[in-house]
């Protein structure tokens, strides 16, 4: 059983990343990854992964579905923020 | 009793409708009350009032108040009496055991923001030691989320940068989706003083309310946009100040990431953001927004205040965002007369915003995944503590469709009443094994309850409200509470309940240890807010008496961050089918979902939740004043009377949602911020059609689109 509806997941998922679709590639797929990652129970965070995994990649815009990418290579805890990208001098 | 009455006893407080804070002194007579006369010394209010602080405390003794704990097995059995032992242990009981059957993460908890900031601590205390998981969350989760979000973004501090009287100073006032005339009339006094004195008044809000036009107060340039194109044309008026270059150059350049700030004049300067493009979409004169842009930006000194208009939206951070980065571009932030405030709904939204009753922070907008932070609550509370997220209440309702989540314990909250999209909340709760409530009186939320505990009024305890001018204040105890228990012991009692041995003598001890574990108060204590009357936060050592204005020298990352705000138009969509957009908000003389005020004389300004609607549109569909009518949408549907109403334009239609029988949240889409899961209250497509058979109670019917 998933924690909550993957439909809404998915939905969320694809409504974070309309906020950081303007933002140049990099800092586009950090931003979701760390909204996810900071924002999000880890259950949410797993479901969205297996039902992705499950053939549904092709529900999530391309930078949202990288981001999901992401949480798996870097799921150790990171320095947390307010959710935007972050321009690293 | 003579008349008149002649009290025996006064004593200082702080009222709790809504976010002004004002002090009064609360008299007695015989151990009722009997008059709230506003103090003169109250720093947020200087001896101004307004009719629900004033006259609307009657409610405290109501006969509907519950006097005893109550428990039940289901919720088709009636209540019955236990004591308060008994109720903790059966509360506690039901919760450990979903836990053992569902899992560590399938119970949570809600706060507040009509209780104190003590009361508020302890509810996130009660999740993080005992239900040991992260699952707590708080009221402005559906008001003013999205300002924490998008000012912590951009400015570092999800709080108003002024304190009130710093309106005094403005040159020009820009006033976003908020009414303060109603909705905030102490602070709205005072702005209707600062345009009296020669402010320049700017409103942008669909409709025109009391702030746009009433004596004292009338606004120069009014954009009346359509609503839901907020961040279009906040986008609009950056692209005015960019293309323009009214910004402040020094000012961004020594204060601000200037990358960032290049980054977004790219976006913003795009001809897509030009008036031209713009105005006809939001339904405005391009001239107007670039009015309104030269005005705010020519200052000297513009302030922003602002409020549900701007963050119950589904892009409300978003919209929280432009407004920081707004008063960036144009240098009005960081001394007296500018900066950006939001007006908070609730008494003390601010304190529940900064207390830790969030499922990804602790107090002080500290990440539960920030091993430091962690450490130093694993330290004072002695015990590991879990380092991730928990669920924000809309996924615990979510949560509780799918089955996962099956235990919450809700402190003064009236989610069925309040909450979007009703039937989801009512089919969640209905879902759940345990919900616990914590209230003044039985409300739609009991109804799905199994423990209903007693709550206490802010008449009748000791702790302190921050304002929406992180002014934290005294509230005291004028009254006992009527079932015995003050809302924090009750807390008290729940975290003893489930295992984890706590004592508190008296709140002063939980301010205490807020003190300790978080910076932006490690000054305060009721020591200090009795010496002084109150304090605005940060109380620190560098400032021990508090602070007025925040961002003075820097901002607390450092550099001030331009966010990039793509205007994302809501799926919420208007057509044949509903074609006119409903947008909600408050009147004077009510509070919020109107559980305190219905149950005083303040029914006889307003006694029912009406529609205003414009003369052509009225016109079209054969309606007349006073007509009643059924507003239906993609959601729900429910009857209303009709007001036909100048303030709205044609095809915009408004309402309140202060009486429970209108369940005006059965009509409003389930739309929600992308960052906070805030609801769009503000934006839902619907019909209005004459009712010919009146029906005595409303019913509400669930519409499958």
């Amino acid at each position: 059983m998933t924690v909550i509806d993957p439909a809404r997941l998915v939905e969320m998922a694809n409504q974070i990343g309309d906020f950081f679709a303007p933002y140049p590639e990099q800092r586009r797929i950090e931003g979701v990854r760390n909204h996810l990652r900071n924002y999000w129970d880890p259950r949410m965070r797993s479901d969205l992964l297996a039902y992705v995994a499950n053939g549904n990649e092709g529900e999530l815009a391309s930078h949202v579905l990288a981001a999901t990418r992401l949480l798996q290579t870097e799921a150790d805890e990171r320095s947390a923020y307010a959710g935007p990208p972050r321009v690293e001098h | 009793m003579p008349i008149p009455v002649k009290p025996d006893q006064s004593t200082i407080t702080t009222c709790a409708y809504c976010g002004v804070g004002c002090g009064f002194k609360a008299e007695t007579s015989g151990g009722q009350i009997v008059r709230m006369t506003p103090w003169k010394e109250g720093k947020a209010n200087h001896g101004h009032s307004c009719v629900k602080g004033r006259f609307a405390f009657d409610y405290y003794r109501h006969p509907d108040r519950v006097r005893s704990p109550m428990i039940r097995v289901s919720i088709e059995d009636p209540w019955r009496e236990v004591s308060w032992d008994e109720a903790f242990a059966h509360a506690a009981g039901e919760l450990k055991r979903i836990q053992e059957t569902y899992g560590s993460g399938s119970v949570g908890a809600v706060s507040s923001s009509r209780c104190t900031n003590e009361e508020i601590y302890l509810m996130q205390k009660f999740a993080r030691v005992g239900l040991r998981n992260n699952n707590i969350d708080n009221c402005s989760r559906i008001c003013h989320s999205p300002t924490q979000f998008g000012l912590s973004a951009t400015l570092g501090a999800g709080a108003a940068s002024q304190h009130f009287d710093s309106i005094l100073r403005s040159d020009v006032i820009l006033v976003v989706g908020a009414n303060p005339t109603e909705g905030h009339p102490v602070f709205g006094s005072m702005m209707k003083r600062s345009v009296r004195r020669g402010a320049n008044l700017l409103v942008i809000d669909p409709r025109r309310t009391e702030t746009v036009d009433s004596p004292h107060c009338r606004a120069s340039v009014h954009l009346a946009l359509r609503p839901g194109t907020n961040v279009l044309v906040l986008d609009s008026i950056a692209h005015v100040v960019v293309t323009e270059r009214l910004y402040d150059e020094a000012f961004v350049r020594a204060r601000c990431d200037w990358d960032d700030f290049e980054l977004w004049m790219s976006q913003v300067g795009d001809v897509r953001y030009s008036p031209d493009v713009v105005g006809p979409e939001a339904g405005l004169e391009p001239d107007a927004i670039r009015e309104l842009a030269r005005r705010y930006a020519a200052g000297p000194n513009s302030t922003i205040y602002y409020g549900l208009g701007v963050t119950e939206h589904s892009q409300g951070s978003t919209g929280v965002m432009c407004l920081g980065n707004l008063a960036m571009a144009c240098g009005m932030i960081g001394r007296e007369g500018v900066g950006v405030n939001p007006l908070r709904g609730q008494g003390n939204v601010q304190g529940g915003s900064c207390l830790g009753s969030w499922p990804h922070m602790f107090t002080g907008y500290r990440f539960v995944t920030d091993a430091a932070t962690r450490a130093v609550f694993e330290n004072e509370w002695k015990i590991d503590l879990d380092g991730e997220p928990g669920l924000r209440l809309p996924n615990m309702f979510d949560a509780a469709v799918a089955g996962s989540f099956k235990g919450l314990y809700i402190q003064g909250e009236d989610p069925v009443q309040s909450d979007p999209n009703r039937h989801h909340v009512e089919a969640a709760l209905r879902n759940m094994e345990c919900v616990i409530v914590q209230d003044l009186y039985e409300t739609e939320t009991t109804k799905f309850a199994h423990v209903l505990l007693p709550g206490s009024s802010s008449l009748e305890k000791n702790g302190t409200f921050t304002n929406a001018e992180r002014r934290v204040s005294m509230v005291r105890k004028i009254v006992e509470p009527v079932a015995g228990l003050e809302d924090w012991e009750i807390t008290v009692g729940m975290i003893n309940a489930m295992g984890y041995e706590l004592k508190y003598d008296h709140p002063s001890e939980v301010l205490d240890e807020i003190a300790r574990t978080s910076p932006a108060y490690s000054g305060m204590s009721f020591e200090l807010i009795e010496r002084v009357g109150s304090v605005q936060w940060p109380c620190n050592t560098a400032a021990p008496e508090g602070t007025e204005v925040l961002h003075t020298v820097t901002f607390p990352r450092g550099k001030g961050s331009f966010m990039l705000t793509e205007y994302v138009p809501t799926k919420e969509r208007v057509d044949d089918r509903f074609p006119l957009l409903l947008t909600t908000g408050r009147i004077l003389s009510q509070y919020n979902a109107g559980t305190q005020t219905r149950r005083t004389a303040n029914n006889a300004w307003y006694d029912d939740d009406v529609l205003d609607i414009s003369a052509d549109d009225a016109a079209q569909r054969g309606l007349r004043n006073g007509d009643r009518v059924r507003v239906a949408s993609r959601y729900g549907e429910t009857e209303l009377s009709i007001t036909v109403s100048g303030r709205v334009h044609p095809g915009v239609v408004y309402t309140t949602f202060h009486f429970a029988h209108t369940m005006v949240n059965a009509v409003t889409s389930d739309l929600n911020d992308w960052a906070t899961n805030c609801p769009e209250y503000k934006v839902t497509a619907v019909e209005v059609t004459k009712v010919t058979k009146v029906t005595k109670v409303t019913k509400v019917t669930e519409v499958t689109s």
